[in-house]
Order: structure tokens, then C-alpha cells, then sequence
């Protein structure tokens, strides 16, 4: 039974991926990358990991690409203009990338997983806020500057101060 | 202690880099007071320090100043590291106190000079160098040291570079003396390589342990050792560079002289002669090079018609006793000269500076004559220089001289032959000094209108200098008085426990009669009065003779005037073919195989860059798929190699 | 269990971290003609945590910190050492031109400062994930920093080509790091080794496959062929003093980060044929290319990829010699490329007047001092006898002798002689070509004096007097092995 729900979703969120990148409208690549997302959170869900799921729909679903929707509506006459998707370079480009995918299956397919017979704490999301309090806080405090460093250099970027000096721009 | 010896060089490298780095914006003032100031106060240090040494036991006269270790490699260690000893304290002091007294002498000499700054800029780092020369602890920076006095008589000899003949006399004492250098590196080389460390007071331990006494190895080290100091010291076959030097300042020509570069070699002889003393055939071969180079030049000085060019030549035959005193394993007696020789040489180039100043650059002894009621006091201090360099008893190059007279004949590596050949070069240098003399300071006034005009005797500045060196030149003898003479010999004894004389020549030289040092003493003061008399003859009372005689020995003359055309023949022998092969391989290997191989590789790199700077397109898809592509040869590659 | 939270450890970070902050808030409340007192502030916090590092060198006892994911050994510590040499020298490059060009941007410095806080992280770091933080902590900076000329379309294009290919990058890196957290169950290094050597059953390939993805992400940010694309369009593009900083350090922070991650790889496979490729690749691509480059921020951007060859050729030859031989080669590189763009942009009027190489000619005569000291940068750059350049090849090319790579070393060296031809271009323009474009006078600015005199001190100090350094950077080697 999981194993079906598992496949669905998977074909749903590779289905639903390929349709961002190769859809002409913008808007509608957003909307299939909330569906990949759900997707994914679907399988987080399977592997007993809700919070992560949880965290997944918020997020992924609910913040940024919601985010990147206002983006693309608020942006001027984006919405209903069509984007070439390929460019010269696609054959070597899918050449490469399925070279890449057959080296990455094979991969895959000679490993032997470890597989853990230990079964996982009951209390998931207790065990995660442990963690990321404990082992892992360094990297929980790197994050939080990472994302700091990435608002201020979005700011930096984006503001609009000071008049532009004469013969400057795009020489 | 040990900061004061550290100290002694790196005033004048200070000095060096003030002036250098300011250049014109510092008025010629402060360049004086810093220029002379820096040698001054190594000079005090020397003097400190020496002094401290005095009050050491004798046989432990020894300060080390270490500053860092320099280069470490496995076995190989070498550090900037000074060791003053009795041998280092003489020629520190010595170094220092002429050359403090010849930048003295240049602020008059040099003061309408355009290269002012230039000028004392080099000047300070001669002074340097070569005082790092003198305090090495270990070859390796003793080679620095020797590097850095060739480099900066490049510099000083071609200072006026816009005439062509100072530019190439410049380059002649570089690649003359770079010759001399090969040899000292490839003797350096051997010495590690055989001893195991550069150290010299380690190499004056080991050497006589680890080195068969007289066998082929410490021979051919001292040989190539030899190669070096002929080339810096101006010895036969590589002393062509040294009369062309007189192309600088006159105060240089004194420094190179008198107080630095040219006595590195005899230095470096004293310094080893460890190594020396184990190898008799060097021995000899440093004796009879020495012997014949100072009977050689002094034929060529005999008949040179310019002032500096005599002198010159009178350096390189001064520095040949020196030579002979080290052959014959007197190598305090060497240093001893060394030390006389540097007051009245340098002397005598300032009193010759002195009259070139005064006659408005002439240099041509025919254009001279009766000066000396026109420059009283130059007159009196060149002739105690003369009589000093002449032998005149009592004077101090007398007892340098007849000590090296004295050993060459004596010691158990000498030869009554040698002694002959040091006897003959005393009358010769009596006679060429005095025609000097007689030339320019007596006789006819030959002096061009034009020069007459502005005639004149130098300032003080120039002459107090003059005046210091014609007291030490009359004085400076008296710290190696012989026992002979009823003195104790202090400089030998002093010098005693650094040098290595060889046991031999100390006993050898108490088996001859006493009475017959004093028999020696008056023949060679006997033939420097011939010589002297034969110049008067010559030059005061028939001026005709000279020329008569030169005429009948046409041949003769014409030999000893144009220097045996050794110029001509290494011209002929070694520069000419060199250069007739540098053409072909120049004209043929060079720009056909090699230029041509270079140009294709050069034209390929150059086509292949253009070629490829296609790739960059500077579109960001391009990029990723040139990633991409790396990525899948990675990852593609290990599943070939875990396949 | 865990070894205790040790917090001297990460004090140097912290004192970069929080001097970033103080920056960025002071710089709230300054007008704009007082932003140089960022950069007071920003030299004041670098120095303090480059006295915390000499500190550190002394720590006593478990190095190891925060559940043991970050530890301050003397590898680390000896990067952090560079990190913070170069990130003092480029805010001193950076001052004047700071000022002139874009002065209401003072949070240029907090953006240097916490790049610096990500290599640092990157040099302490004992799990891949932190690795993986620490490289986006240094990247995100300096994707904005190539882009904070505004008013520049090369500096926006530079910005957004190295933001795209620095995210594709570090999607191959985490991919990389996901493979060996499968085959471990665990990103902690320390733990891994532990498991190898306990003989856990593990499948090479798969860990093969993952250090690769791993060392493949680091390698971009280094700069290796074919993975620089970026490199000679971001560093034209950004702005000097930029790309001074970040020719220097962040190359340095994946090199100590690919040495951390050998110490898995190396039980694992043998990639010294990889290497010994890649640097052949790096060293003549980057050579060959550089060549034809008029301008003169490109040719330095070539030369960067040919310098990281050299690096990977020490990579190569691995072991306390190898490594040592890097880490020096490091540290040398990071003050002559500094001293190199300080000159750059000492020479750069404004807007980047003058960036190429024949824009030069005639300056050997106009500005004999910063002509003299581009000239010996440039032979450190070359590795003419001398320089620190020097003694740097020559530590890694003997290195490759001495273990055996002798064709290694025969490329390594030829492609040296290639590379003085381009070096000395600069030299022959400023001092054999006569000025064709108009003149303009210079200012020469104090802090950009401080920092040419500084590294021209080194460089030279270094060419001649090398044992200090060479005996830390053999220190750094030997605790990593």
C-alpha cells in the first residue's frame, strides 16, 4: 500500500518538475512547483518524518513559492508573456544530463544500502529540536547568518538610493 | 658586545637606504652628516669593540653577533651571523677608518656633482659590503659580501655612465671579477661538500682533520679559492680591470684600492689559510703569482703617462707582495702590508684627486709639472706618501715591505728568488713613484693655459683627510716592528692565534743568522735609494734621458707602454673568439633553432589562447555545461574504475 | 558522550561575526561621509581575531568543539591566519576606493567580514553540513560584493553569472554530501573516519562517488578547470578591491575544506591520477588563456586559475610535504595577488579608468614606486629567484621531485616559464611603451600605501627569509595527516 502511495507521488512530483522547467509561462511553472512540493512533502510523510513535512508545506509551499508568485504577478507583464525554454545548447545539454543520470543510476543500483534496523523515536519532532539544539547548533546558528547575510545582501542588490551618476551606467 | 659588533654594518646599510630612498629631496647637507656619520659610527663600534678584544686573553679574542640563521636545508645551514676576531678587528678597523676619511674627501670632491645622492648612496653600500665581507662567519656570506663590493664597483666605476668608456670599464671590472667569482663558488661548493659546513671557524677545526695534508682535494679548493681572490684583487691573469677602474671619482678609485675590494682577496687568503697551510702547491702558486704580478706591474707602471693609471698599476704590484707574503705563509705580514698600503695608497689617490681637482680633470702626467708651489700642501703629503710606498726606513710601508722581503726569502716556503723578484720590484716602484712625483710636482710648469686659470689649491675639507693618511702613513708602521728593529712584532703576535702559520715557517726562520735580516734590510733599502736616484737622474737632471732612452729601446718601450698588449691579446685570444662564436651561435643556433623553436612555441601558446578564448563565451549556460561535462568525465571516470 | 561545548575554539569567529554586526549597525547611524570608521572598526575586529588565532595556536587539551563539529587545529588555524591577512589587506585596498565609488554602501565591509566568518567555519569545521554552511556563509557575501558596483552592468551580470553557478555548484556539493551521508548514516568527518577504521561495511563507490560530488562543488569555488568558467567574467566584472578579496581568500577556504575531506577519500580511493589531470589542466589552461588578456583584472583572473594548478599539483603530491608546500603556497599567493590588485586599483582612476594592461605604458616612469613594486609582485607572480613566488614553487615543484612526479613537475615548470611571458607584459608596458591614452594624475591614498607597502615587505621578506613560515605551514601540514 505505502509502496503505491509512494510511487504516485514520486511520478507526480517528477512529472510535475519536469512541467516547471518546460512549461512557456512562468505562472504556471510556480503552480507545478507547488505541486512538486506537496509531492515531496507527501513523502516525507511516508517516511514517518511529519515534521519535516510540516515544515516542507509551510515553507516551501506556503512562504516561498507563494512569495514567488506575488513576484511574478506584481512584476510588469511577466504573467502572460511566454519564455523560450530551450536554447541552442540543448542537445549536448540533454546528452550530458542523461549521461549523468545513467552514471547516477548506476550508482544507485550498485550500492548496498545500509539499511538501519533501529526504529525511530517516537517523539520525531522533540528529537530534531534536540538536535538542532545540541549537535547541531553550530550549523543551526550559521544558518540563521546565512539567511541574515542573503536579506541584507537581497536589500543591498535591490535598493534604489542615491541619484545614479551621469555616463555610469552601462558603459 | 655582541649588539656593537652586530651593529659595525648596518650603519652604512642604513645610510645606503636613507639616501637612496630619499634621493634629492635631502639637502646635500644631511646626505654628508648621514653618508659620513653611518661609517664613522662603524668605525667607533670597530674601535669598541677591538678594544674589548684587547682586553680578552689571546688566545680567545673571539665575538660572535649572530643577527638570524639565514637558510636551513637538511645539512646545509648558513646564518647572517659576524665573527670579530683579531684578523676581522684589523680590517674592520681599517675599512671603516679609510673609508670614513675618503667620504670625508668626496664632500669636497664630489660637491658639484649632479649624482650627489647617487653617489654617496653607493658609496655607503661599498662600505657595507664590504664590511660584511670582513665579519662573515661563514663562506656563504662571505661570498655575499664579496658579491655585493663587485656590484658596487660596477656602479661606482661606471657612476659617470654617459661616457662610454666609464659604462665599459664598469662592465670590464664586473665580468673580469665575475670570473674570478665562478671560481670562488665552485671552491665554496667544493669546501661543503667535502667539510660538510661553511662555517670558517668550523672549516679551520675540520680542515686539518678531515683533509689529507698537500693531497689534491684542499688543493684544488684552495686553487679555485685562489681563481676568486686573483680576480677581486687584481692579480695576474685577471688584473685588467683594475687600471681601467680609475674611470670613477677619484675618491673611489681610493676606496677600491686602498681600503676595500681589491684587499678582499688577500683577506680571504689570510682568512682560509686553514686550508691554504695544508696545501703547499696553492701555497707556491699564490707566492709566484704574487711575486711576478707585482715585478709585472711595475714594469708597466714605469711608463704610463697618466697620474691614476701609475698608481694603478702600483696597486696591483703592492698587492702582489701581499700575494707573495701569504705564498710564503707570512700571512700576517700580508695583512700587515695590507694595512700600510691602505693609508698611502689611499693617500696618494687623494693627493692625485687633489691635482686633478686643481687642473680641472687633466690626468696626463705631460701636462703637469712644477706644482709644487702651487699646491704646497698636496705636494707635502703625496711626498710622504711616495717615500712611504718607496720604503724610505722608518716610514711605515718600509716595515711592511721588508717584512714581506724579509719572509719571502726566509720562511720555509721561501726562495731567495722570490726575494729577488720582491727586491727588483722595490727599486722599480722607488723609480716609477718618484717619476711621479718629479713630474708633476717638480720641474717645468707643462700645465695648459686653460687649466692655469683656474688653478688651485684644494679645500680643507679635502685636505684634513690628506693630512690624517700622511700621519698614518708615516706612523702606521710602527705596530709591527720587528724584533730586528727592538720591537715586539705586536701586529704579528696579535693576529697570531687566527692565522694558521704554518709551524714550518716559524721554524725555518729562526735557523738564519740574525745578522742576516739586517743584511736583507739594507740591501732593499740600498735599492730603493738606486731607484730613487735613477728617477732624478732620469726626470730632474737630464728630462732628455727618457726620451733617448725610449727611443733606443723603441721595442722595448713601446711593450711596456701599451701594457705588453695583454689587452690586445686577451682581446685577441679570448674576446674576439667568444665573441666570433657568440655571432654564430647567436646568428645560426640562437636565431634559427632556438629563437625560431621559441617563436613557433611562443606563435602556438599565442594561436592556442586566441583559439580558446572562443570557449569563454561569456554566456552562463555555456559554463554550466563545460561544469557539467567535467563533472560526468569525474563521476564517469570512477565507475570505470569501480566498474 | 560528546565532548563539552569548548568555546575558545570558535572565539576567532566570533570576534569576525560580531565586529560584522557592530558594522552593520553603527553603520545605521553614521552619515555617509563618515563610513571610513566601518573600516576602522572592521580592521580593529580582523586584527583581534587574528591575535585570537596566534592565541589558539597555544590551546591546550580537546580541540574539539560544539559536540565535535568544529575543532581549532593548527591547519585550521594556520588558514584562519590567511583569512585574516588577506581580509586586513583587502579593507586596507579597500578603503579609498570604497569612498569613492560607492560611498552609501557601508555595509561593503560586513559583507567582507562575514565571507571571512564563512571560511573561518569553513577551515574549523568537522561535518559536512557546517562545511557546506561555512561555503554558502563565504559565497552569499561575495555574490553581492561582485554585484554592489550598481551602476556597472559588468558588475550586475558578474553577480548574478556567479550566484547562478555558484547555486549549481553547491547543488552537485550537498548532492555530494547526501551520497556519503548514506553511506555513513552520519556527515559528521571524525565519526566517518572512525567507521572506515573500524571496518564497517561500506560501498567505495558510493563514497567514491559522493567525496567526488563533494570535492567537485569546493573545486569550483577554488577555481579548477573545468570548473572556473566564472572566474575571468566575475573577476573583470566585480570591482577591484573585490576581487582582490576574493581571489584570495575563499580559494584558500576550499582548498583546507578539499584537505579535510581527503581524510575521508583517502582510505577510501586513490583520486592521485584525478588530481594529477586536473592540475595539468588547471596550471596550462589557465596559462595559456591568460596570455592574450588586455585586461588586466583578466589576466590576473587566468593567473588565478593557473596558481590554483600549482596548488593542486601539491595536492597531488599529498603527504606533510604536499600539504605543507599548499599551505605555504597559500599564504604567499593570497599577499602577492593582494599586493598585484592593490595596484590595480591604485592605478584604477575611477569607474576603472584604467584596467588595461597598455593603459600602463609610460607609468614605470609617471609612478616609479608603484611601477618598482608591480614589477617585483609581478616576478613574485612569475616565481622569478627572490620573490616569496619563488620559494613557493619551488617548495611544491621539489615536493613533486622528490615523491616521484617528475613529469608533474616538468609541466609545473614550464608552464612558470609560460606564465612569466604574461607577467611581464605588464612590466614592458609600464616601462618600454610610451602613453597613448590621456593622462590622469593619481591620488595615492594612505591605506592603499599601508597595503602595498605591507605586502611588498612580505613578499620580499619571504623570498629571502622564508624558515618561519615554511616551519608554521609544515606545522599545519602535520597535524592534518
Amino acid at each position: 500500500m505505502s509502496m503505491l502511495i509512494f510511487y504516485i507521488l514520486a511520478i507526480v512530483a517528477v512529472v510535475s518538475a519536469l512541467m516547471v522547467v518546460t512549461l512557456r509561462n512562468v505562472f504556471h511553472s510556480a503552480l507545478f512547483l507547488v505541486l512538486t512540493l506537496f509531492s515531496v512533502a507527501g513523502i516525507y510523510v511516508l517516511l514517518e518524518a511529519e515534521f519535516l513535512a510540516a515544515v516542507q508545506v509551510l515553507i516551501y509551499v506556503g512562504a516561498i513559492t507563494i512569495l514567488m508568485i506575488f513576484a511574478i504577478m506584481l512584476t510588469y507583464q511577466i504573467t502572460s508573456k511566454s519564455i523560450r525554454q530551450v536554447n541552442e545548447q540543448v542537445i549536448p545539454a540533454v546528452i550530458i544530463v542523461l549521461v549523468f543520470f545513467v552514471l547516477s543510476l548506476v550508482t544507485l543500483i550498485k550500492t548496498s544500502w545500509p539499511v538501519s534496523n533501529k526504529s525511530l523515536p517516537g517523539n520525531n519532532t522533540f528529537e530534531i529540536g534536540r538536535q538542532l539544539l545540541s549537535t547541531y547548533v553550530i550549523p543551526f546558528e550559521v544558518v540563521s547568518i546565512v539567511l541574515l547575510i542573503a536579506l541584507i545582501g537581497a536589500i543591498i542588490i535591490s535598493r534604489q538610493d542615491g541619484p545614479s551618476r551621469p555616463g555610469q551606467e552601462d558603459r | 658586545m655582541e649588539m656593537i659588533v652586530k651593529l659595525i654594518p648596518v650603519f652604512p646599510l642604513f645610510g645606503f637606504l636613507i639616501i637612496g630612498l630619499t634621493n634629492k629631496k635631502m639637502p646635500k647637507q644631511v646626505v654628508n652628516i648621514i653618508a659620513c656619520g653611518s661609517v664613522f659610527l662603524s668605525f667607533v663600534a670597530g674601535t669598541i669593540a677591538f678594544f674589548s678584544l684587547l682586553g680578552m686573553p689571546s688566545n680567545s679574542r673571539f665575538i660572535t653577533g649572530f643577527w638570524f640563521d639565514w637558510i636551513i636545508a637538511g645539512s646545509f645551514s648558513s646564518s647572517v651571523s659576524f665573527m670579530f676576531d683579531p684578523l676581522a678587528a684589523v680590517m674592520v678597523l681599517v675599512v671603516s677608518g679609510v673609508s670614513f676619511i675618503i667620504h670625508v674627501y668626496s664632500i669636497g670632491y664630489m660637491a658639484h656633482d649632479g649624482g650627489y645622492w647617487r653617489y654617496f648612496s653607493f658609496l655607503n653600500l661599498f662600505v657595507f659590503s664590504m664590511l660584511l665581507l670582513v665579519l662573515a662567519d661563514n663562506v656563504l656570506l662571505l661570498f655575499v659580501g664579496w658579491e655585493g663590493v663587485g656590484l658596487c664597483s660596477y656602479l661606482l666605476i661606471g657612476f659617470w655612465f654617459h661616457k662610454k668608456s666609464a659604462s665599459d670599464a664598469g662592465k670590464k671590472a664586473f665580468i673580469v671579477n665575475r670570473i674570478g667569482d665562478f671560481g670562488f663558488l665552485l671552491g665554496i661548493m667544493l669546501l661543503f661538500w667535502t667539510l660538510g659546513s661553511t662555517n670558517i671557524k668550523e672549516i679551520s677545526h675540520l680542515a686539518p682533520e678531515m683533509l689529507v695534508a698537500g693531497g689534491g682535494l684542499v688543493t684544488a679548493i684552495t686553487l679555485l679559492f685562489l681563481v676568486g681572490a686573483v680576480g677581486k684583487s687584481a692579480q695576474i691573469p685577471l688584473y685588467v680591470w683594475l687600471p681601467d677602474a680609475m674611470e670613477g671619482p677619484t675618491p673611489v678609485s681610493a676606496l677600491i684600492h686602498a681600503a676595500t675590494m681589491v684587499t678582499a682577496g688577500v683577506y680571504m687568503i689570510a682568512r682560509l689559510s686553514a686550508l691554504y697551510v695544508l696545501a703547499p702547491t696553492s701555497m707556491a702558486i699564490v707566492a709566484i703569482v704574487g711575486g711576478f704580478t707585482a715585478l709585472y706591474a711595475a714594469t708597466i707602471g714605469l711608463a704610463q703617462n697618466d697620474i691614476k693609471r701609475v698608481l694603478a698599476y702600483s696597486t696591483i704590484s703592492q698587492i702582489g707582495y701581499m700575494f707573495l707574503a701569504c705564498g710564503v705563509g707570512a700571512f700576517s705580514a700580508g695583512i700587515f702590508h695590507l694595512t700600510t698600503h691602505a693609508f698611502f695608497k689611499a693617500l696618494l689617490f687623494m693627493g692625485a684627486g687633489s691635482v686633478i681637482h686643481a687642473l680641472s680633470g687633466e690626468q696626463d702626467m705631460r701636462y703637469m709639472g712644477g706644482l709644487k708651489n702651487r699646491l704646497p700642501f698636496t705636494y707635502k703629503a703625496f711626498l710622504i706618501a711616495t717615500l712611504s710606498i718607496s720604503g724610505i726606513p722608518l716610514l711605515a710601508g718600509f716595515f711592511s715591505k721588508d717584512e714581506i722581503l724579509w719572509k719571502a726569502y726566509s720562511s720555509g716556503h721561501g726562495h731567495p728568488l722570490l726575494w729577488i723578484l720582491g727586491l727588483i720590484t722595490a727599486i722599480l716602484t722607488a723609480f716609477y713613484m718618484f717619476r711621479l712625483l718629479y713630474l708633476t710636482f717638480h720641474g717645468k710648469s707643462n700645465v695648459t693655459a686653460e687649466a692655469e686659470k683656474h688653478l688651485h689649491e684644494s679645500p680643507p675639507v679635502m685636505l684634513i683627510p690628506l693630512y690624517i693618511l700622511a700621519f698614518l702613513s708615516i706612523f702606521g708602521g710602527y705596530i709591527g716592528l720587528p724584533h730586528a728593529l727592538g720591537g715586539g712584532a705586536w701586529f704579528e703576535n696579535f693576529l697570531m692565534p687566527v692565522i694558521a702559520e704554518s709551524a714550518h715557517v716559524i721554524e725555518t726562520g729562526s735557523h738564519h743568522a740574525p745578522s742576516l735580516e739586517y743584511i736583507l734590510m739594507l740591501a732593499s733599502v740600498v735599492a730603493v735609494l738606486l731607484g730613487i736616484v735613477v728617477a732624478y737622474n732620469f726626470y730632474i737632471k737630464n728630462p732628455e734621458k727618457p726620451k733617448q732612452l725610449a727611443q733606443r729601446f723603441a721595442g722595448c718601450y713601446r711593450l711596456i707602454f701599451n701594457k705588453y698588449y695583454i689587452d690586445e691579446v686577451y682581446d685577441y685570444l679570448i674576446v674576439k673568439p667568444l665573441y666570433i662564436l657568440s655571432l654564430i651561435f647567436w646568428k645560426i643556433f640562437d636565431v634559427r633553432v632556438i629563437d625560431g623553436f621559441v617563436n613557433r612555441l611562443a606563435k602556438f601558446f599565442g594561436s592556442m589562447s586566441e583559439r580558446f578564448r572562443i570557449l569563454q563565451t561569456g554566456f552562463v549556460r555555456n559554463y554550466a555545461l563545460v561544469f557539467f561535462i567535467g563533472v560526468i568525465i569525474l563521476v564517469g571516470y570512477l565507475c570505470y574504475i569501480f566498474r | 558522550m560528546m565532548p563539552p561545548i569548548n568555546w575558545p575554539v570558535i572565539y576567532p569567529e566570533l570576534a569576525i561575526c560580531i565586529t560584522a554586526f557592530i558594522v552593520l549597525i553603527v553603520d545605521l547611524f553614521l552619515p555617509g561621509r563618515h563610513k571610513w570608521v566601518l573600516s576602522l572598526i572592521s580592521i580593529f575586529g580582523v586584527l583581534v581575531a587574528l591575535q585570537i588565532v596566534f592565541m589558539n595556536f597555544g590551546l591546550k587539551g580537546d580541540t574539539k568543539a560544539f559536540f565535535g563539529m568544529v575543532v581549532s587545529d593548527a591547519t585550521g588555524l594556520y588558514f584562519k591566519t590567511i583569512f585574516c591577512i588577506g581580509t586586513l589587506l583587502a579593507i586596507f585596498v579597500s578603503i579609498t576606493y570604497q569612498r569613492r565609488e560607492f560611498p552609501e554602501v557601508g555595509e561593503f565591509y560586513t559583507l567582507m567580514l562575514l565571507s571571512t566568518f564563512g571560511m573561518m567555519i569553513m577551515a574549523s569545521a568537522l561535518d559536512l553540513i557546517t562545511i557546506f554552511l561555512g561555503l554558502e556563509m563565504m559565497s552569499i557575501p561575495l555574490y553581492v560584493l561582485a554585484g554592489i558596483y550598481r551602476g556597472r552592468y559588468r558588475s550586475r551580470e558578474a553577480a548574478l553569472k556567479y550566484f547562478l553557478l555558484g547555486a549549481f555548484a553547491s547543488g552537485f556539493l550537498l548532492y555530494g554530501i547526501a551520497l556519503i551521508y548514506g553511506a555513513f548514516g552520519t556527515t559528521n568527518i571524525t565519526r566517518i573516519v572512525e567507521l572506515i577504521a573500524d571496518g564497517k561495511p561500506y560501498s567505495p563507490f558510493f563514497v567514491g562517488v559522493g567525496s567526488v560530488l563533494v570535492l567537485i562543488g569546493l573545486a569550483f569555488k577554488a577555481g579548477v578547470v573545468p570548473f572556473h568558467m566564472w572566474i575571468p567574467d566575475v573577476y573583470e566584472g566585480a570591482p577591484a578591491p573585490v576581487t582582490a578579496f576574493m581571489s584570495a581568500g575563499p580559494k584558500a577556504a576550499a582548498i583546507v575544506a578539499i584537505l579535510r575531506i581527503f581524510v575521508i577519500t583517502t582510505p577510501v580511493i586513490d583520486l592521485t591520477w584525478v588530481f594529477w589531470v586536473l592540475a595539468v589542466v588547471t596550471m596550462t589552461w589557465g596559462n595559456i588563456l591568460a596570455i592574450n588578456q588586455n585586461n588586466i583584472k583578466r589576466m590576473l583572473a587566468y593567473s588565478s586559475i593557473a596558481h590554483v594548478g600549482y596548488l593542486l599539483v601539491a595536492i597531488t603530491v599529498g603527504g606533510e610535504e604536499g600539504v605543507s608546500s599548499a599551505a605555504f603556497y597559500l599564504l604567499v599567493y593570497t599577499i602577492m595577488n593582494i599586493g598585484a590588485f592593490a595596484i590595480v586599483v591604485l592605478f584604477a582612476e575611477r569607474e576603472e579608468f584604467y584596467e588595461n594592461i597598455s593603459d600602463y605604458a609610460g607609468f614605470g616612469s609617471r609612478f616609479p614606486f608603484a611601477a618598482i613594486t608591480m614589477t617585483i609582485f609581478m616576478a613574485s607572480l612569475g616565481g622569478i629567484p627572490g620573490t616569496a613566488g619563488f620559494v613557493g614553487k619551488f617548495m611544491i615543484f621539489s615536493g613533486a621531485i622528490n615523491h616521484g612526479f617528475y613529469w608533474l613537475a616538468v609541466i609545473g615548470v614550464l608552464n612558470s616559464l609560460v606564465s612569466i611571458y604574461y607577467y611581464l607584459r605588464v612590466v614592458v608596458a609600464m616601462y618600454m611603451r610610451q602613453p597613448q591614452t590621456r593622462l590622469v594624475d593619481i591620488a595615492i591614498s594612505p591605506s592603499l600605501m599601508i597595503a602595498i607597502i605591507i605586502t611588498l615587505l612580505l613578499v620580499i621578506q619571504i623570498g629571502i627569509f622564508p624558515d618561519n613560515w615554511l616551519s608554521l605551514a609544515k606545522q599545519a601540514a602535520s597535524l592534518a595527516f
